[in-house]
């Protein structure tokens, strides 16, 4: 290869990585092709807002794109751009990591566990949206540092071909004991999910708070598990293929999940955990209007209704009915869930559980 | 000798590389090192990974060995046998070379899980594949090729003259292997092993999915990221990480700078090894063959599940899998993949020549500490490369750098030490007197460099290209901390697509990546109409980070 060859393959590489980061802004559909037709809930009051917006999301692939197509027919002038991880841990992480220049404008998605202590570092704007007031005080941050727009009960999913190898699908969690458990098994992982410390955190308060009992339980269960899943949805993946028979898990996923056709069952066990799924602006926003605006927006009946559809999660609104099949948070026997507690100890909580089942 | 003094133009080019190097490789890592502070006191008192550490070391052990005996017997059935079908065996070989990670592991659960496609449809049994066993198993298969490319390296050099000598002598077959052959590769031999062991230890993906509770030091680093948000703690073990990495590496490189007095010359010699029993041709034909039907079953179930529904419930025949990923995101994400690959590739190629030529051929102060550091990279994790970079470069006054080139820039300083090293290879072989020449008919040293060695040199340009291009594509971890919405690629996907359970679409983007890894071999490779000889040696610099060319002389100045 000449030297000048080689010049002209490295000036055109750097051309055509030019010219595709430029393709790449302006692929995305311009919003203006959307029609509006904005509710009356989510007509902006002021100034129309406009611009761009970068949304880090925890949520499923399918619900983001209905989502934010929806957010866009509300607000045709605002682009969104999203940036999907479903782990939501990974984004907290890129929060911290960016905050010398925050790129992302929105969180969504993910419990207020991952919201939270991103307040308390300063990392989040505060805003108390119009919409919030309809939002009962204990699925909100009180100074709005984070709104919950949805909720999550934790459930179990069982598999319908393999579930006469054990005795029965758990009617308390302390059923999961039984040895003919064992290896059959499996659990999100309370370290990299939010549903395996919502798990764990679940069995401190149907215990009253009493750690060491809740430790315990979680390391006789230990013996029955197969493996503990790096993400939420890998586990479902592993029941629905019968590699195991059951798995505590979130009971809109498992709703999903038997939607597809999958030979599985959803059940609640008495005593059971909740989610509040949050979303939070970034501190450092170049959009704020924007940012704004889809808070506001996702709190609104039509946003809950839709998401419920798109998910079979609840809502945070009392007046947005739950999908069907779906259990109600007022149906179901939950613990006493103190979610400030849960997460303020999530750290202390997790290093103790690892240390008793010694991983 | 040059002088620097004599010659700005010199002076000029070494600063620009030292400072780029300062820039992007030594300043991100010191970021990564420096981001516990006194979180190492708390992380080390903590305890929680000397369990890690110890599992670790133990799978390290365990697939380290056995990846090298399959390589070993793969490489031996290469180099020494006439057994038949040696060009589908190469293929073969290099296939895990060329795959993402994730859904490779997601296979191995689909076909032999406890309820796996084979283990359970076909034989019954109920194996787990989760846990120290798994992870073993696994680890086994993803890494034997790196052992293969390396160890057939070496014993293709080994001299056959000497054997043949052996032979007439009187000694048998499995005393010449003995008592000559395996005591002239032994050093070559250590170096693969070191270098298997590197790959194993800072393998990601398969303990992830397959690990169970076996928790080694890259899943609880991305534990403690994912879950706890816990940066500190996880540079910790960031740091114990490389610190064992660099352990391996120094010692490997002392091991392959021994290797200089093993064969005679730098060529294989003409004469034909001596001809191994007929029996255990067939023996190494039978093995090569049951390794590579398990290849190509893994990797054939990707493709399978590619083109079907829902793999393996739903097996009706679709399209629609590639029809997904070419459009939308998707589409942007594949033509993404190519652009960085491309333009990474081609940089890091260029740019490791300019600084092996200089490391090599040009005397100056610290030329050792330079050589060191533009070979670091290969012993530092590709999710702590990427958070160095997040760290480093996210600052206000550095937005106007899109997304994109700061990814193609990691890429570029993640794969240097491949190009550094072909580079160095490359230059051991053509003699000072070339470009000396040169120089003392009045030629300037670049001009030297330009328009003497470069012509030469375009071997290894080939082969960092190459390598570099299927390491840029096919890595998840650097990037997974660096991408926004405009610059997503492949690999992120797939991540994404799997997180989704969308395992057809994952296994369609698969397939792409590995395609375009395979175009960018055969390509390249037809320009060197060399072809399959490049494709071995750029898999083995990509495997072995050793000098690829055929070097057996020099050494590295580390170990001089």
């Amino acid at each position: 290869m000449t030297p000048v060859l080689d010049r002209r393959t490295f000036l055109k590489g750097l051309g055509v990585v030019t010219v595709a980061a430029a393709c790449g802004g302006a692929a995305t559909p311009s919003p203006t092709a959307t029609t509006a037709v904005a509710t009356a809930t989510a007509a902006p009051t002021a100034a129309p807002v406009t611009g761009t917006i970068s949304v880090y999301s925890a949520l499923n692939e399918s619900t983001n794109n209905e989502f934010f197509k929806a957010f866009n027919v509300a607000y045709p002038n605002v682009k969104v751009e999203v940036l999907p991880l479903a782990a939501a841990g990974e984004l907290q992480t890129r929060i911290r990591t960016e905050k010398a220049s925050p790129k992302a404008d929105i969180f969504i998605g993910g419990s207020s566990e991952f919201h939270d202590p991103l307040g308390k570092e300063g990392l989040l704007e505060a805003y108390v949206a119009p919409n919030a007031k309809d939002i009962d005080a204990k699925f909100k941050e009180a100074t709005g540092l984070w709104t919950g727009w949805y909720t999550g009960i934790f459930g179990f999913i069982s598999n319908d071909t393999r579930i006469a190898e054990v005795p029965k699908a758990p009617a308390t969690w302390d059923d999961l004991l039984d040895p003919k458990w064992a290896g059959k098994l499996v659990l999100p992982s309370p370290i990299t999910t939010g549903g395996g410390y919502i798990f764990m955190a679940t069995q401190i308060f149907r215990f009253n708070k009493d750690e060491d009992k809740a430790i315990a339980f979680m390391k006789s269960l230990h013996a029955n598990i197969a493996q503990y899943v790096p993400t939420s949805p890998g586990a479902l993946t592993l029941i629905d293929q019968g590699q195991f028979v059951g798995c505590p898990n979130w009971a809109h996923d498992i709703l999903t999940e038997k939607g597809k056709g999958n030979k599985v069952t959803l059940t609640i066990p008495s005593d059971t955990g909740f989610e509040v799924g949050a979303i939070s602006i970034v501190k450092g926003t170049k959009n704020l209007p924007a940012a704004q605006a889809l808070v506001n927006w996702s709190i609104t009946k039509e946003a809950g209704d839709l998401n419920v559809k798109l998910s079979n999660r609840g809502s945070t609104r009392a007046d947005v009915a739950p999908a069907a099949g779906a259990p109600k948070l007022t149906d179901v026997k939950l613990v006493a869930y103190d979610r400030q507690w849960a997460t303020d100890n999530k750290d202390r909580l997790i290093a103790k559980w690892r240390t008793a089942v010694g991983l | 000798m040059r002088s620097l003094q004599r010659e700005p133009g010199l002076l000029l080019a070494l600063l620009a590389v030292v400072s780029l190097v300062a820039i992007f490789i030594v300043y991100p890592q010191l970021r990564v090192i420096a981001t516990p502070g006194s979180g190492y006191i708390a992380f080390l008192t903590g305890g929680t990974w000397q369990r890690a550490l110890l599992n670790s070391l133990e799978v390290m052990a365990l697939s380290t060995t056995s990846a090298v005996i399959l390589g070993f017997i793969f490489a031996y059935a290469m180099v020494y046998t006439d057994m038949p079908w040696k060009p589908f065996f190469r293929l073969v070989g290099i296939l895990p070379l060329l795959s993402p990670p994730f859904v490779v592991a997601a296979a191995y659960v689909i076909l032999f899980g406890p309820r796996g496609v084979i283990t359970y449809g076909i034989f019954g049994q109920t194996i787990s594949v989760f846990g120290l066993g798994g992870i073993w198993g696994v680890q086994t298969i993803a890494f034997f090729p790196f052992a293969y490319q390396l160890i057939a390296d070496v014993l293709s050099r080994s001299d056959a003259r000497l054997e043949q000598a052996a032979r007439n002598l009187g000694a048998g077959p499995w005393q010449v292997f003995r008592t000559v052959t395996l005591p002239l590769t032994r050093p070559g031999l250590g170096a693969a092993i070191l270098t298997t062991a590197i790959y194993v230890l800072e393998d990601f993906g398969n303990p992830a999915l397959i690990g169970g509770t076996f928790i080694v030091l890259p899943t609880q680093a991305y534990g403690l990221i994912s879950g706890f948000g816990d940066l500190p703690g996880a540079t910790a073990v960031s740091t114990l990480l490389l610190a064992l990495a660099l352990v391996l590496y120094l010692t490997k490189i002392r091991l392959d700078g021994g290797r200089s007095f093993v064969t005679v010359s730098g060529r294989a010699s003409s004469m034909p090894r001596p001809p191994v029993p007929v029996k255990l041709k067939w023996a190494c034909f039978a093995a090569c063959l049951a390794l590579s039907i398990l290849i190509l079953t893994v990797y054939g179930s990707l493709l399978v599940s590619a083109l079907t529904l829902n793999f393996p419930t739903v097996m009706t025949p679709t399209l629609q899998h590639f029809q997904y990923i070419t459009t939308g995101t998707n589409g942007t994400a594949l033509q993404n993949t190519l652009m960085f690959g491309l333009a990474a590739a081609a940089i890091s190629a260029a740019f490791a020549l300019l600084a092996g030529w200089l490391v090599q051929r040009v005397a100056f102060t610290g030329a050792r500490v330079l050589d060191f550091l533009l070979i670091m990279p290969a012993a530092i994790p590709g999710l702590f490369f990427g958070i160095g970079y997040a760290t480093a470069f996210n600052e206000p006054w550095l937005d106007w750098l899109g997304r994109g080139y700061l990814i193609i820039i990691a890429m570029i300083f993640w794969n240097i030490p491949i190009g550094y090293q072909a580079a160095v290879a490359g230059l051991r072989q053509i003699d000072r007197t070339m470009d000396e020449a040169a120089t003392s008919l009045g030629a300037s040293s670049l001009r030297g460099f330009r328009d003497i060695l470069l012509p030469m040199l375009s071997g290894s340009l080939r082969v960092g290209f190459v390598t570099t291009f299927v390491r840029a594509v096919t890595t998840l971890s650097v990037v997974i901390f660096l991408f926004t919405p405009g610059s997503t690629v492949a690999t992120i996907r797939i991540y994404q697509l799997v997180n989704d359970l969308n395992f057809g679409g994952a296994t369609a983007f698969t397939v792409a990546d590995i395609a375009m890894a395979i175009g960018a071999l055969v390509i390249v490779g037809l320009i060197a109409r060399g072809r399959t000889a490049l494709i071995g040696r750029a898999a083995a610099a990509q495997v072995a980070l050793v000098p690829p060319l055929g070097d057996t002389a020099g050494r590295s100045p580390l170990a001089r």
